[in-house]
C-alpha cells in the first residue's frame, strides 16, 4: 500500500512539475494569452501592464507565439532576452506607445521571466 | 469667361494639379503581402517612413536582422511533445536525407538561402501547447524551381490611387473662391528582392493630371507627372562581397535625406528639393534620372552614396555626392540603439538626430552640341530630430546656374538661388498626424533687367488621418506669397493602396 501511495505522489509530483515548468496558454486566436493565474504575484502588475498597453497595437496572441517559438511570428526575427530587450527599447521611442522607461522595465523583465518557463 | 477668372481659373487648376504630383513612391501593399506586416512596420501614416522604413528602404527592400540560413540549424519546435518528436529519419526534425547523385550539400544550401529570402513570414508557430499548428510557412510550402529561381511567390504588384478637392482664394484678383474637383492620380508599383542579393523597384504613371506649359516653383508639375515610367531600378547588394551596393535604373539620385512623397503633406515638396530656375533651365534635385549609383553604410550609422546621372539628349554626365549620418535610435541596419532600462529616463533615450548633406553638379543646354550651356550646381544641409511625438526637419540649400536660358545666344544672367524649409510635425495618436511647415526661396540675378529676381515664402499646415492603415485622409492650407500673387489654397483628399 505504501509503494502504491508513494507511486501515486511521485507521479503526482512529476506532473505538477511539468505543468508549472511553463505558463499555460488560454484562448484562440485574437484571444489567446497567457494563463492570468499562473503568473507569479511579482509579475502581476507587469502582466497587467502589458495586457494594456500592448494591445493598442497588436494582439496577445503575437506575444504568446514568439513566447513560445523563440521567433517573431511577423519579423521571422529570434525572439530571445535579447530581442526582448530591443523590442522593449523599441516601444520606449514609439510615438504614443504611452509608456515610461520602468515600465518598459518591467515588461521587458516579465517577458524573460516567461521565456525563462518555456525554456524548461 | 473673362481673362481674370480664366487666369484665376487657371491658377486653382495649377494648385490641384500638384495635389497629385506623382512623386517617387516606396508605400506600397506589396511589401505587406510579402513580409505579412502592418504599413505601420515601415510608415508613419503612409508614404511617409517611420525609421524603420527608412532601414528597409536602404537595404534594398530586404528585412535585415532576421536569421540568416546559416543561423537556422534549429527548426522552430512546437512546444507540445508531439511536436518536439523528431521526424523520422530526420537528426533534426527537418532534414531531409536526399539520396542518388548530385551534389547534396550544394542543394541544400541553394534552398536554405533562397528560403530564407523567400519571406519573413516562413515559420511554423505553435498556437497552443497541444495543438500545433502552422500559422505561415510560405517558404517551406514554395516550390522548389520558385525557390531556387528566387522569384517571389507573391506577384510583388500593388496600386495607390490619389484622389484630392481643391479650393482657393487669390486676394489681387476679385473673384472669390473656386473649387477643383478633378485631381486625381492612379499608379501601379512593383518592388521587392530576389533571394536577398538584388532589389527591384518600379513605379508606373497609369494616370495623372497632365501638366500645363511652363514651370512655375509655386504650382509647378514634375516632368515626369505623366504616363510614363516614374522609376525603374535594380540595387545589386554587397557586389563582389564588398558592403558595396550597385544602383541602376530610372530613380530619385540620393541627394536629401527625404524621397519626394516622404512626407506627411500632400502638396508641394519641399522647396530645396523640388524649386526650379528660370523658365528653360528646368533642373530639380527631386527628377528621378537615369543613373548609376554606388552606396553603402559604413558603421552601421554612415550612409555613402555617389552616382552618375545622364541626362536624356545630353552628352554630358552629371555627378553626384550624399553623405549622411544618424546618432540615436535604430542604425541603419536596423539594430537598436542600446539603452540601460535599469537607468533613469534621460533625454537622450528618445532623441535621435540624422544629418545628411549632398552636392550635385550638371551641365545641359537646348541640344547636345548647342551653346551656350548652363552649369548648375547645388548643394545642401538636411538635419532631422526626432523626439518622442515631435519630430522636426531642417533643410537648407544653395544653387548656382550659370546660364538660366540656354536657348538665347546672347548673354544670359547667372542666378544664385538659397532655399530652406522647417517641418514641424506632431503624433497626436498612431494615426493622426498633425504638421505645419515653412517653405523660403530666393533667386537673385546678376541682370535684373534680364531676370527678375524671384522669391517665395509659403506656409503650410496639414492633419493627416488613417481610419486603415490602408486610407490616409488629409486636410491641408496653405498660404503662399510671391513676387508676384498671394495664393491661398486649401485641400482635402484621399490616397489609398491596396
Amino acid at each position: 500500500m505504501k509503494k502504491y501511495v508513494l507511486l501515486v505522489v511521485l507521479i503526482g509530483l512529476s506532473v505538477y512539475s511539468v505543468a508549472e515548468a511553463r505558463i499555460k496558454v488560454i484562448g484562440r486566436g485574437a484571444k489567446m494569452n497567457f494563463n492570468a493565474d499562473d503568473i507569479p504575484e511579482i509579475h502581476k502588475p507587469a502582466f497587467e501592464l502589458m495586457q494594456i498597453k500592448c494591445i493598442k497595437c497588436h494582439t496577445m496572441e503575437r506575444t504568446v507565439i514568439s513566447v513560445q517559438t523563440g521567433v517573431a511570428p511577423i519579423t521571422g526575427q529570434p525572439f530571445n532576452k535579447q530581442a526582448v530587450k530591443a523590442y522593449g527599447i523599441k516601444m520606449l521611442r514609439k510615438p504614443n506607445s504611452d509608456m515610461n522607461k520602468k515600465e518598459i522595465r518591467d515588461v521587458v523583465v516579465l517577458l524573460n521571466y516567461l521565456l525563462d518557463e518555456n525554456a524548461k | 469667361m473673362s481673362n481674370t477668372r480664366r487666369l484665376f481659373s487657371g491658377i486653382i487648376t495649377l494648385s490641384a494639379l500638384q495635389l497629385v504630383a506623382v512623386g517617387t513612391a516606396h508605400a506600397i501593399p506589396a511589401f505587406s503581402r510579402t513580409y505579412k506586416v502592418e504599413c505601420t512596420t515601415c510608415h508613419t501614416i503612409a508614404p511617409e517612413l517611420n525609421e524603420y522604413g527608412e532601414v528597409f528602404l536602404k537595404n534594398s527592400y530586404v528585412y535585415v536582422g532576421k536569421a540568416k540560413s546559416s543561423e537556422k540549424k534549429e527548426p522552430v519546435v512546437a512546444v507540445s511533445a508531439a511536436a518536439k518528436k523528431p521526424a523520422a529519419g530526420s537528426s533534426n526534425g527537418v532534414a531531409v536525407k536526399i539520396r542518388g547523385e548530385g551534389d547534396a550539400d550544394q542543394l541544400n544550401k541553394l534552398k536554405a538561402g533562397a528560403m530564407v529570402a523567400g519571406g519573413a513570414g516562413q515559420v511554423a508557430v505553435v498556437t497552443s501547447p497541444d495543438t500545433a499548428a502552422v500559422i505561415d510557412s510560405p517558404g517551406d510550402l514554395k516550390p522548389e524551381g520558385l525557390v531556387l529561381a528566387g522569384i517571389p511567390e507573391l506577384l510583388p504588384i500593388s496600386f495607390t490611387g490619389t484622389v484630392n478637392y481643391a479650393f482657393g482664394d487669390q486676394r489681387n484678383i476679385n473673384n472669390g473662391n473656386e473649387f477643383d474637383y478633378s485631381a486625381r492620380s492612379f499608379k501601379l508599383h512593383a518592388a521587392g528582392n530576389f533571394r536577398e542579393k538584388v532589389g527591384f523597384f518600379a513605379t508606373y504613371v497609369a494616370y495623372s493630371e497632365q501638366p500645363q506649359s511652363g514651370t512655375y516653383n509655386t504650382s509647378e508639375m514634375p516632368s515626369n507627372n505623366k504616363t510614363d515610367i516614374n522609376e525603374l531600378f535594380l540595387q545589386m547588394r554587397n557586389i563582389l562581397d564588398t558592403p558595396l551596393n550597385l544602383k541602376i535604373g530610372r530613380m530619385q539620385p540620393k541627394l536629401g535625406l527625404w524621397k519626394t512623397n516622404n512626407k506627411l503633406s500632400v502638396t508641394n515638396n519641399y522647396l530645396p528639393y523640388s524649386y526650379t530656375v528660370g523658365q528653360e533651365s528646368v533642373f530639380k534635385i527631386e527628377q528621378p534620372q537615369d543613373v548609376i549609383e554606388l552606396n553603402t553604410i559604413f558603421a552601421r550609422r554612415l550612409f555613402v552614396a555617389g552616382g552618375i546621372v545622364n541626362r536624356k539628349g545630353q552628352n554630358t554626365k552629371e555627378g553626384y555626392g550624399h553623405i549622411s549620418y544618424k546618432i540615436g535610435g535604430v542604425d541603419y541596419l536596423g539594430n537598436e540603439t542600446d539603452i540601460d532600462l535599469s537607468k533613469e529616463e534621460s533625454i537622450l533615450d528618445f532623441l535621435t538626430v540624422t544629418v545628411g548633406s549632398y552636392a550635385y553638379y550638371g551641365e545641359n543646354g537646348s541640344s547636345v552640341s548647342g551653346t551656350p550651356r548652363n552649369s548648375y550646381e547645388r548643394v545642401g544641409v538636411d538635419t532631422e530630430l526626432q523626439y518622442k511625438i515631435f519630430r522636426l526637419r531642417l533643410l537648407g540649400g544653395w544653387g548656382s546656374d550659370s546660364n538660366v536660358d540656354p536657348t538665347q545666344s546672347s548673354y544670359t544672367p547667372k542666378v544664385i538661388s538659397k532655399t530652406g524649409t522647417i517641418d514641424g510635425e506632431f503624433t497626436l495618436r498612431t494615426n493622426l498626424i498633425a504638421a505645419v511647415r515653412f517653405d523660403y526661396l530666393q533667386e537673385l540675378g546678376d541682370l535684373p533687367a534680364l531676370f527678375t529676381n524671384k522669391y517665395v515664402r509659403r506656409y503650410v499646415g496639414t492633419v493627416a488621418y488613417a481610419p486603415l492603415e490602408n486610407v490616409k485622409l488629409s486636410s491641408e492650407f496653405k498660404y503662399e506669397i510671391t513676387q508676384d500673387v498671394i495664393n491661398r489654397i486649401g485641400t482635402v483628399g484621399a490616397t489609398f493602396s491596396f
